[in-house]
């Protein structure tokens, strides 16, 4: 079991790992944040074309005549996390699922483990975004907050929902309907996690209330996650508030709430991966946890167990998306809606450990893998999904606003 | 070519000069200025950012709000310091003095934990101090200490990391200096009948001394903007300032705080520098040419 492995021990979250070691390189981001910043009006959302906006690939006739079907690309770029891609179990310098695609379409999927950080993947094609040009990629994997800022710069290509029938008929309803992506036609899930109480039961007991965050029982013993919208989204749950819908009001009460428990001296750390780490090693016995590090940790030290509490959990999502200017968008989609058909989710899933937006794909691991099929912090059950929640989509000012409030809380402010 | 580097000779010093200068230009002074451009920038990624030299308050109102991080740094770092020149000094002293034909194992055994990652080295600590790891797991068995005592996540485990994580940045420059120390100035000190103490104080700590201030520079120098170890070791109440310029940056996409607080970084480490450097007096730098 590797998922994450390396990232956790170094006790940062991926996406902070890299970005800490490029401090000394700083001076890129400043290269690539330049003095005009998003030039772009917000939201000039693409406007709805009928035929896919392939450019490049497709015959440069845009004719009003019916389209014909467009043919998909030679090659495909396509950016994503490590550990988010299946091997090939005969090859393990190739990936499974891109074998397949390759063979019912013929297109090379030129596949990189490219992105190791929101803000710092996205400083690297920031200028190209800007300046309205080819990023050089045709599919990138973000989070939530980060698909939701593209989507309103403007930065991002609308999919046809028309070249894509597995995912309108396989994506889980509990994703349908972001504030931030309301028409879902510019994001697709990738992968997901939960956030909820990671704890070692043999010194707490069950738990299922998120108060025990709280509790001045386990004072010094309870790391909080260093992203800001877990932290203020579970605290919002355990006040009885919706994270879906947060204000700056909900936000000063969960920090209030966090900034009490800090006070108290309940809270030990603000951690990226690396409570995993000091839940095994006993430092903390509780822990603002996602699931899929979970998965892995719950293998080295079995009295380690993830609940979702009953007030309820987060979901976080990496998120397809088409890179605005971007040359293969037809076949991007054709690729995302490929990923969708349950089979394929199924590949992926018994490999990558994380939570699969597609229905389906647990019945077909049923049969061949039971062991990931039945795993509730794989494919939650849907009274477990029920209870969960989407951070709302926060505009810049709102974002910052939350920003400022947490950083007085977690030291950086 | 030969011949003409004959009758210009004047020009030779700037040639070899000139790829380290190249080097300096390309990747210290034009970032540098580019950063102290953006630290008088206002706005954000999304409208845009301005530059304005009224916006100098981006400086005052950094040092305000993150006035408790800089002042954790130069308490950290020059803890650390201190620490690693106590460590150091009598650990040079022997390896020096008494370190006969194991000298270069010795250095060799200083350097070694260099040969692992910088995080890995920090993490370790973390198992070491755990909670019930093996330091403190026998002492609570024992009874001799409190169960809910700690040393992981105080500033105490983040002083010790820095300080281990610089150790030899300190160690090497003293040594080198004590190294060189003419022995027979100790002999003839000692043949004039002063004790072993009176000539370490008169003859071989002053000589000494050029390590002890380079050792200190390049130990206080990164530990002041170090940040690895508030991280992995720390608690929210232990961050320094290089954990809110990393956030700043990275997180908060804030580059006019960041790069002003960069700034206001080196500024107060010129100042350090500079205080250090009269106390100590430059001449015992230059003349000891470490």
């Amino acid at each position: 079991m590797h998922d994450n492995d390396a990232a956790r021990r170094l006790d940062l979250t991926r996406r902070q790992f890299v970005a800490g070691s490029a401090m000394a390189g700083f001076t890129v981001f400043l290269a690539a944040c330049g003095r005009s910043g998003a030039s772009v009006a917000p939201s000039t959302a693409p406007v709805a074309s009928t035929a896919p906006s392939d450019a490049a690939s497709v015959a440069p006739s845009a004719s009003v005549e019916p389209t014909p079907k467009p043919s998909t690309s030679a090659e495909l770029n396509f950016a994503n996390w490590t550990y988010y891609m299946d091997l090939d179990p005969k090859d393990e310098t190739k990936y499974k699922t891109l074998e397949d695609f390759k063979a019912k379409y013929g297109t090379t999927v030129k596949y990189q483990e490219a992105i190791d950080g929101n803000d710092e993947f996205v400083g690297t094609i920031k200028p190209q975004l800007e300046g309205g040009q080819d990023t050089g990629w045709d599919l990138v994997v973000l989070t939530d907050w980060m698909a939701a800022r593209l989507i309103r710069l403007g930065w991002v290509e609308q999919m046809d929902l028309g070249n894509m029938p597995n995912v309108t008929a396989n994506l889980q309803d509990v994703y349908k309907g972001v504030t931030w992506d309301p028409t879902d036609d510019h994001h697709v899930p990738w992968q997901s996690g939960m956030t909820g109480l990671g704890y070692d039961k043999a010194k707490t007991g069950v738990l299922t209330s998120l108060d025990a965050f709280f509790d001045a029982k386990y004072k010094g013993k309870v790391d909080y996650l260093t992203e800001m919208r877990d932290t203020i989204g579970l605290t919002m749950l355990k006040l009885g508030l919706e994270p879906s819908k947060a204000t700056n009001a909900d936000c000063d009460a969960a920090i209030a709430e966090i900034k009490k428990a800090k006070d108290a001296g309940i809270v030990r750390a603000f951690k990226g991966n690396g409570y995993a780490e000091d839940l095994k090693s006993g430092d903390v016995v509780l822990a603002m946890a996602w699931s899929g590090d979970m998965v892995q940790a719950l293998v080295d030290k079995p009295t380690l167990q993830f609940t979702v509490a009953d007030q309820g959990g987060m979901l976080w999502t990496d998120n397809c998306l088409i890179p605005k200017g971007a040359k293969n968008a037809y076949t991007a989609q054709v690729l995302i809606d490929f990923c969708y058909d349950p089979a394929i989710a199924a590949q992926i899933e018994a490999y990558v450990n994380y939570i699969c937006p597609v229905k389906g794909a647990a019945d077909v691991l049923l049969a061949t893998d039971p062991d990931v099929a039945n795993n509730p912090l794989i494919f939650p059950p849907a009274d477990i999904l029920a209870r969960l929640h989407i951070f709302n989509g926060l505009d810049e000012a709102t974002e910052k606003y939350f920003n400022d409030q947490f950083a007085t809380v977690n030291g950086l402010g | 070519m030969g011949g003409f580097l004959r009758r210009h000779k004047r020009i030779v010093p700037y040639l070899l000069l000139a790829p380290g200068l190249l080097w300096l230009a390309v990747f210290y002074v034009l970032p540098g200025i580019q950063m102290f451009v953006t630290s008088f920038w206002s706005g954000t990624l999304e409208t845009g950012y301005e530059f304005a030299l009224s916006n100098i308050s981006n400086y005052t109102a950094a040092l305000t709000r993150f006035a408790p991080q800089f002042t954790r740094s130069i308490l950290y770092g020059g803890a650390a310091t201190l620490l690693t020149f106590a460590i150091s000094y009598p650990l040079a002293y022997t390896i020096a003095f008494r370190g006969g034909r194991y000298k270069n194992l010795l250095l060799f055994l200083v350097v070694a934990p260099f040969f692992t990652s910088f995080l890995l080295r920090t993490l370790s600590w973390k198992i070491i101090l755990g909670d019930t790891g093996i330091l403190l797991g026998p002492l609570k068995n024992a009874g001799v200490l409190p169960e809910e005592f700690r040393l992981l996540a105080t500033p105490v485990a983040v002083i010790f990391g820095i300080t281990y994580n610089f150790l030899p940045f300190m160690t090497l420059p003293i040594y080198v200096s004590l190294e060189k120390v003419d022995r027979r100035l100790v002999e003839a000190a000692e043949d004039l009948f002063a004790t072993s103490f009176g000539a370490f104080r008169r003859i071989t700590l002053p000589l000494s001394l050029p390590g002890v201030f380079a050792g200190s520079l390049l130990t206080f120098i990164p530990a002041m903007g170090d940040y690895v170890n508030a991280e992995l070791l720390g608690n929210p109440d232990t961050t320094m300032i290089g954990n809110v310029i990393q956030n700043q940056f990275l997180t908060q996409n804030n580059y006019p705080t960041a790069s002003a607080l960069s700034f206001l970084l080196m500024a107060g480490i010129l100042i350090a520098v500079g205080i250090y450097a009269r106390l100590l007096g430059t001449e015992e730098l230059t003349a000891g040419g470490v």
